[in-house]
């Protein structure tokens, strides 16, 4: 059973923190660095178990990074985590050169990416990092859909050698996987067909799933369609071989993140489509703007004014559809 | 000092670096000499000396991180890397090419990059100011791990500008990282200009005494500093090293030396084998303190090193093998507290082989024995002995005797030959004239048989004499009267210095016309070459040149 069957929610951070306290109790590699915000990452609970794998730099992104990138050299499993608008924002220098250039065994998780961050407003608004560390060489880059996904990817991308960037979000989200999801399930660089259709595909990441398939069950239930939902977690490298088995066998893709229109998921989506089975794509994504403050009650409605919902995915996905020849 | 530092060899060493560094810079038409003459010496002394490392296994679990966060002294650190054995020098010449391992800046060694990398480099650097951050990461991995080893950070005054230096500035002192010794090239220049210009760092040593750290400052091109720096730096606890070495941007190549425009810039390849002979010529004053007033040793000591000079020579005369008798090993003993000067001794005693151990244990630098006092059976005994306690092994002959053939086996690990340019036993003696040939022909057949050292010209070493032996292929002088016996050793020391530069000056210029590109180096020279234009006799000829 891959789907969630009930109403769930959990919390993504949480999950992070968990599993690097597994992770903390399995493998002695692994440390983490922190900046001012080890409490909001759930990472403290790495620090309280593990205090002298837990190295808390204060807010200085580029030291954060690059002390990380000095524990890979010396052996470890290095995690660096704070907020996505400073990790890749702040460092992206220390990135490209100092972790993706010698590909170290750096883990970039970090969370309050895209506009649900909320009251912090557009400062915090990470709209931009998948862009910025999809264009690094060596660099992997993943957006779990829930807790159940983060809590296998994060065991995943510390027993494979290299750099990552993971985001997470900031709130509380609707489990997609069933918590017995097995772990298999979550390999790096393979897309998970969620639910199955041949009318149109959507490949979302991040909680985008979960709208995603609000979309399809209500393309289903108002048009009779079968749209086939892809869980793209892996932004790069892309799952070329199943966006082109979904470009020919469905004939149209609409694309949903929760990130600038340019550079994310929908670009490399288009970038693997074009290059293998053209077809149609339409893109949902925040639209080349910044964002604004929204209390966290009012974030589904921040959602809706910046087109980032079930309705709008559906849109596209007719949209998509109409120009498929 | 007797730090292990086997002072000649080393200093042999580092001249090697410079000279593969401006080969390298050369070839590729581009590249960094001023970081990388300002470095050689912290990044030698590292290297020859002071950290664990193991050449033919890189990746040694124990051993000591080097991280170069001013990557752009690539040259140098990729030619220092090459001589101390990481791979075949010659390579250097590929640098900056397309297809190199060695790139522009440094990149970390590893699988996926060994095509654009050599082992041994364990940082990608090039973008300024990270390097102390990674540094401190691998000081706290260490740490954790239990490791003994230490970590060796090299940052610039140029890229302190960055605030990230700063960050791990705070973080080290934080973690209270008594594993890491940052050693910063205070060479006062920028690519923009000088640094107090450009961005101010002073006061330098009150920043990071502030920050927590533990600071030492040196002169960074005296390798004995540094050693000593390194070594009261292993004893400090719960605190960050910080080694401010202050140097000089293009040292070794005088029209490079203090110059902004050489930061980043290469010289025609046409100067190479000019600029090989001035670095090939860097020279070494040793004054000898039986020179002079009386005894008093510990005065002439201190005052010697206020001029600058490069080492103590120490006449040791027992009065037998020598009519006269002067100090023995206990006075040297006694005033090896009194600098960090290296000891250059020279053992005019019989039976040398009966009391080496007490020159060994009074801490010299240097132990010349000579050839007529020694078979060459205690010869290998006493030069063994030499380099196991790190000590620079050399022999000494008058001028009356040959080259023993029993010592060229010995050569090539022998850091120093006196020729002696008087009968030794006294101060103050003139300088026989007839020991000029025969410095010539000694040194062609000592490095046919595999001598890499130096010589050293001693006995009625002054103004005037100096210039000759240069030109003979001496590289130490030793000076006694000359300095000693002048109520005014500051101008004694400056006019041996004058004469020296004088004399280098003018081989260099010959060189350059012998290879058809007088005025093109003049123009390259002409600030160095003024205040020498009337003794070169080249006034008009510089006047010329726009």
């Amino acid at each position: 059973m891959l789907l969630s069957s009930e109403k769930k929610t959990a919390d993504m951070r949480g999950a992070y923190g968990d599993a690097l306290v597994e992770l903390g109790k399995s493998d002695p590699r692994v440390v983490c660095v922190g900046g001012d915000t080890t409490d909001s990452l759930k990472t403290k609970k790495f620090g309280d178990k593990f205090p002298e794998r837990m190295f808390n730099v204060g807010i200085a992104e580029a030291n954060l990074v690059s002390i990380a990138a000095g524990l890979a050299i010396a052996g470890k499993v290095s995690f660096a985590s704070t907020y996505a608008a400073f990790i890749p924002g702040r460092a992206v220098d220390q990135i490209r050169n100092t972790i993706c250039y010698p590909a170290l065994n750096v883990k970039l998780v970090v969370s309050h990416g895209g506009l649900t961050v909320g009251p912090d407003g557009a400062s915090h608004q990470q709209i931009e990092d998948l862009s910025t560390t999809r264009a690094m060489p060596n660099m992997r880059v993943i957006v779990p859909s829930d807790a159940v996904a983060v809590r296998h990817l994060i065991k995943t991308i510390a027993n494979t050698p290299g750099p990552f960037y993971m985001r997470l979000a900031r709130p509380t989200t609707e489990l997609v996987y069933s918590e017995s999801t097995p772990a298999e399930q979550f390999t790096v660089g393979r897309g998970n067909v969620l639910v199955d259709g041949s009318d149109a595909t959507i490949i979302a990441c991040g909680l985008m799933v979960g709208k995603a398939l609000e979309a399809a069950a209500a393309l289903k239930r108002e048009q009779g369609l079968a749209v086939r939902v892809v869980d793209m977690f892996t932004i790069k490298p892309i799952d070329t071989g199943l966006v082109a088995k979904c470009a020919r066998e469905t004939g149209a893709i609409a694309t949903a993140e929760e990130h600038n229109i340019i550079g994310g998921l929908g670009s490399a989506v288009s970038e693997a489509a074009g290059e293998t089975y053209p077809v149609p794509i339409k893109r949902v994504g925040v639209k080349d703007t910044f964002g604004e403050s929204a209390r966290d009650e009012e974030v589904d409605t921040l959602l809706e004014q910046y087109g980032l919902t079930a309705t709008e995915i559906a849109k596209a996905v007719v949209e998509a559809r109409s120009r498929a020849r | 000092m007797g730090l292990d530092l086997r002072y000649l060899e080393l200093k042999r060493k580092i001249r090697e670096v410079r000279m593969w560094a401006i080969q390298g810079i050369a070839e590729a038409g581009s590249g960094h000499p001023g970081a990388s003459f300002s470095a050689a010496e912290i990044m030698g002394t590292l290297y020859f000396r002071r950290m664990r490392h193991d050449p033919k296994n890189p990746s040694w679990d124990e051993r000591d991180y080097f991280i170069n966060s001013k990557a752009h002294s690539a040259p140098g650190y990729y030619s220092t890397l090459a001589v101390a054995g990481y791979f075949p020098p010659e390579e250097i010449k590929t640098l900056r090419k397309l297809g190199s391992r060695l790139q522009g800046h440094p990149v970390r060694y590893s699988d996926h990059q060994k095509h654009h990398s050599v082992p041994g480099i364990e940082y990608s650097g090039g973008s300024e100011g990270i390097g102390l951050s990674v540094g401190v990461g691998i000081a706290l991995a260490s740490r954790l791990d239990g490791k003994k080893n230490r970590v060796y950070v090299m940052i610039g005054d140029g890229e302190s500008n960055e605030g990230q230096i700063w960050e791990a500035s705070m973080a080290a002192a934080k973690f209270k990282l008594d594993n890491l010794v940052a050693v910063l090239d205070r060479n006062r220049i920028q690519q923009d200009g000088f640094t107090e210009d450009i961005m101010p760092l002073d006061p330098t040593k009150n920043k990071w005494e502030a920050f927590n750290w533990q600071v030492f400052e040196v002169d960074g091109h005296r390798v004995e500093q540094l050693m000593d720096a390194f070594s009261r730096a292993a004893l400090i606890k719960d605190k960050p090293v910080m080694i401010i070495a202050n140097t000089v941007k293009g040292n070794g190549v005088r029209h490079m030396a203090n110059s902004p425009q050489w930061h980043g810039k290469a010289p025609s390849k046409k100067h190479t084998p000019v600029l090989l002979e001035e670095l090939e010529s860097e020279f070494l004053i040793a004054p000898s303190i039986i020179a002079g007033e009386k005894e008093n040793y510990e005065d002439k000591i201190k005052k010697a090193e206020r001029e600058g000079v490069e080492l103590i020579h120490l006449d040791v005369m027992d009065g037998r093998f020598v009519p006269n008798s002067t100090f023995l090993a206990d006075t040297i003993k006694k005033l090896r507290p009194v600098t960090t000067l290296p000891f250059d001794a020279h053992l005019m005693i019989e039976k040398p082989i009966d009391h080496i151990d007490e020159y060994i244990d009074a801490r010299c630098d240097i132990i010349t024995v000579h050839a007529e006092a020694c078979t060459e059976k205690e010869f290998a005994v006493i030069q063994e002995r030499c380099l196991a306690a790190g000590i620079s092994p050399g022999i000494a002959i008058n001028p009356k005797t040959d080259v023993p053939k029993w010592l060229y086996p010995y050569l090539p690990d022998l850091d120093i030959v006196i020729v002696m340019s008087v009968n030794p036993g006294f101060a103050g003696q003139k300088f026989i004239p007839e020991t000029l040939p025969k410095m010539v022909a000694v040194n062609k057949e000592l490095r046919e048989h595999g001598f890499k050292g130096y010589i050293e010209a001693d006995g009625g070493i002054d103004a005037t004499t100096l210039q000759p032996v240069y030109d003979a292929g001496a590289r130490i002088f030793v000076a006694g009267s000359a300095v000693y016996g002048n109520s005014d050793i500051h101008s004694a020391v400056i006019h041996l210095r004058h004469k020296a530069a004088v004399t280098l000056e003018k081989r260099l210029l010959e060189h350059s016309t012998k290879l058809g590109i007088r005025a093109d180096w003049m123009k390259a020279r002409k600030n160095i070459l003024i205040p020498y234009a009337s003794e070169l006799a080249i006034e008009e000829e510089l006047n010329a040149i726009k």
